[in-house]
């Protein structure tokens, strides 16, 4: 079990002309809760729709539990769980009938989990489920994925548009479950706050690239903003170095955001640069501040 | 429901934000020896944040003496030496960090610190 639950390695793919994805590579370790940030149209979906085999890619590799994606089938997901932002549910089914009619093709499934996650969720199980709401539907997907405890869920934009209430009950769930067992989730989202609470490791996309792809703690350690001050506003312009991502100057005070920050050696360097530099304070960047960082940089 | 306070910020580890809170906690009397801290799964679920994270938790409290895991009951708040002023004051060392900060930027003086803050002593006490 100690291969990754997802391995991409020179990934691409293309619709007609438009690159959809260049040169994707990222693994996510067993166990590990994998959040893959980025804007509408990054290529999120893409990515995902050729983990779940739904489409084919252009080139390049893609594996699933040790598997290339285009080989998995049903056996497969009986492993592997799946819930997409417009999620196909049986509609005229209620939740119950709907975990009653799933149980059966999942050898795993945990009926004493399915029991506590309903109570959990705060799902109502003799409504049909056209009747219900888009927050408890995804609830009722997230459910019908957890109950045979998989070794890899994948969850694209699980968070949209869902309330705050519906949000929590569905983060608890899921974190409840994968405390419990080994598997690995990998999901796409826009919301930052989410994914550095509940993620260990983050990508973040650029149309078609995949930019950032680490263990959060070394992303929040490696970046760092910097604020230095100069003699006088007058000082010539300074060549900051590869490093610096973002060199956003007023007057006398220069705000950097460094890419590989490492504390004091860092700082040196940055002094001496130029004899106008006075003084350096650097402080801790959020992941939010990190992917708008990314986010203003021009893809060369 | 957590025995202990903790808001998680984002930009700073929530694992040291949890052990500060937790240590907080202890220090103050929040958290007694005996009492039962909650699992991993309960850390996680409540708190919000990665399993592992909660895992490292509670195993860097466990190193710590803080807690123990006592089979067949779960993990179980240790009597340490109580506290000495030193292993206290350890708790103040970022607020007192932030507040040398703020005060050199301001350009104050040590003294002027001072009697600022005995002010505030003694409006409290």
């Amino acid at each position: 079990m100690n291969q990754p639950a997802i391995r991409v390695e020179h990934l691409s793919k293309h619709f007609r002309a438009n690159e959809a994805l260049k040169d994707v590579a990222l693994s996510v370790p067993p166990g590990s809760i994998y959040g893959l940030l980025g804007p509408n149209g990054a290529g999120k979906t893409t990515l995902i729709k050729i983990l779940m085999n739904l489409i084919d890619a252009s080139g390049g590799r893609a594996e699933v539990l040790g598997t290339p994606s285009s080989k998995l089938n049903w056996k497969w997901f009986q492993k592997i769980g799946y819930v997409s932002e417009n999620q196909k549910l049986p509609e005229d089914m209620s939740v119950a009938q709907l975990l009653a009619y799933l149980q059966p093709y999942y050898p795993s499934w945990d009926t004493k989990l399915c029991s506590e996650l309903l109570q959990q969720l705060d799902l109502p199980v003799d409504r049909k489920l056209k009747n219900l709401s888009r927050g408890m539907k995804m609830k009722a997907a997230l459910l019908s994925s957890l109950a045979f405890r998989p070794e890899l869920l994948v969850l694209d934009e699980p968070f949209s548009g869902l309330d705050p209430v519906v949000r929590e009950d569905f983060t608890k769930g899921l974190l409840g479950t994968v405390a419990d067992s080994s598997g690995a989730v990998f999901m796409s989202s826009q919301d930052v706050e989410e994914v550095e609470r509940m993620c260990d490791w983050v990508g973040i996309m650029k149309p078609g690239h995949l930019f950032i792809s680490e263990p959060l703690d070394q992303l929040l350690r490696r970046f760092r903003r910097i604020e230095v001050t100069l003699a006088s506003g007058d000082a010539p312009k300074i060549d900051w170095g590869a490093d610096v991502l973002q060199a956003e100057r007023s007057g006398a005070t220069v705000n950097l955001v460094h890419q590989h920050f490492d504390g004091e050696a860092t700082l040196t360097d940055l002094r001496q640069r130029s004899r106008d530099v006075t003084t350096t304070d650097d402080s801790p960047m959020t992941l939010r501040e990190i992917y708008l960082a990314i986010a203003r940089v021009r893809t060369t | 429901m957590l025995s202990f306070n903790v808001q998680i910020k984002p930009g700073s580890p929530a694992y040291e934000q949890v052990i500060y809170a937790v240590q907080k906690a202890f220090l103050t009397g929040k958290l007694k020896p005996g009492d039962r801290f909650p699992s991993v799964r309960q850390l996680s679920q409540e708190l919000r944040i990665n399993p592992n994270t909660a895992h490292k938790i509670v195993a860097h409290l466990t190193a710590e003496g803080l807690l123990q895991v006592e089979p067949g009951i779960g993990t179980v708040v240790q009597k340490i030496p109580s506290g000495s002023a030193q292993d206290k004051s350890v708790l103040l060392n970022k607020d007192l960090e932030r507040l040398v900060v703020e005060a050199k930027r301001l350009s104050l003086g040590l003294s002027e610190v001072t009697r600022a803050l005995e002010k505030h002593w003694e409006k409290i006490s």
